[in-house]
């Protein structure tokens, strides 16, 4: 019993060391994939908890990068599913704008807020392979893996999800003009 | 090509997700197209904002909950999966439904043990003694056209017995003409 409890505290240590190292990723992708902040808190807290569970079958020469966003896509993917929180295009509440010519800062930050909502916009596939790819930098290979698809498909995703995105913020800009 | 089929090209050329051969055609149409320039300025706009996302600073309050409940849930005494639950319960259910199905009268009469028949050696026949008969052929007929149809006679009862003697199941079957 006492080397249960201590395998167990060495496998909470080593888990606390992964999550603090990794937390702030999976919380990222989540609110970019779920938009809604106590949803992906809810997404997060999934995601470890699994990784809790398989610490000791994951790869570790593979690292536990992959295996985390691969898991928290298909998390997010499941909860947006059941909880159903999107909401349509024509009913997004229109950003506050920019206050006066020097404020650049608070154009920008309109700016990320159209971004953040058209993202909420698309489809999961679609938002998924463009926040691994433009959000976190990933390479196309590396989202074709996490994602399971091949690199054609993730391409296809990314550019269409591209081209939406910049059609959605073209949209709102020209609807407050 | 036309700038329509080039879109898709050009919103991956921006991100750098392309071909070198791909991206060569794509450059030097752009290089003579200024509707496709601007289409591949607004998108490298929004790969720029999108990047930036990645930089948001997350409100520590949110990562501080999140690891809390997490490290709480983790360090808490295992319990046995749901599945496990599931598992048992089926079980059990399994168990109680052959109970009720176990037959409550044992069956009154015992078979005799079978007595053990020793089949007779085969007997030789002399080959002299068989005799050779012509086969006749038979001719089936083949119309019954002209045959009267059989009336249908009344339903057949037929009735089976359990082991229960409160149990009795009744078969009616309709009786139906032959040939039809």
């Amino acid at each position: 019993m006492a080397a249960y409890a201590r395998e167990r505290s060495g496998d909470l240590e080593a888990f606390e060391r992964i999550m603090s190292e990794c937390e702030r990723r999976v919380l990222r992708v989540a609110l970019r994939l779920l938009n809604h902040p106590q949803d992906a808190q809810d997404a997060a807290q999934e995601v470890f908890l699994r990784l809790y569970k398989h610490l000791g079958s994951i790869d570790q020469a593979r690292g536990y990068e992959a295996w985390l966003y691969r898991v928290t896509v298909n998390v997010c993917h499941d909860m947006a599913r059941v909880r159903r929180r999107s909401v349509p295009l024509d009913e997004l509440p229109e950003p506050a704008a920019a206050a006066g010519d020097a404020a650049s800062d608070a154009a920008r930050a309109e700016q990320r807020e159209l971004i953040r909502r058209g993202l909420s916009c698309l489809g999961g596939k679609e938002r998924a392979a463009l926040v691994l790819r433009d959000v976190e930098g990933l390479s196309t290979r590396e989202v074709a893996a996490i994602l399971g698809s091949s690199e054609q498909t993730v391409r296809s995703q990314i550019s269409t999800a591209r081209l939406k995105l910049r059609d959605f913020t073209i949209r709102l800009m020209r609807r407050r003009s | 090509m036309s700038c329509t089929k080039f879109e898709n090209q050009i919103a991956l050329y921006v991100g750098g997700d392309l071909p070198a051969a791909q991206a060569s055609r794509v450059a030097s149409h752009l290089a003579g197209c200024a509707g496709c320039r601007a289409l591949a300025e607004e998108l490298r706009a929004g790969l720029a904002l999108l990047g930036e996302l990645g930089d948001d600073p997350l409100e520590e309050a949110m990562l501080e909950s999140v690891h809390r409940r997490v490290l709480a849930q983790a360090a808490s005494p295992a319990r046995p999966p749901r599945r496990l639950y599931w598992g048992l319960a089926f079980a059990a259910a399994l168990l109680l439904a052959a109970i009720l199905a176990w037959p409550r009268h044992p069956a009154r009469h015992t078979p005799a043990p079978l007595a053990r028949v020793v089949p007779p050696a085969p007997r030789t026949v002399p080959v002299d003694s068989v005799k050779l008969v012509p086969v006749r052929r038979r001719v089936a007929r083949r119309h019954h056209r002209h045959a009267p149809a059989a009336e249908p006679g009344p339903p057949l009862l037929v009735q089976f017995v359990t082991d229960d003697p409160n149990i009795v199941i009744y078969w009616l079957i309709d009786r139906k003409t032959q040939g039809d």
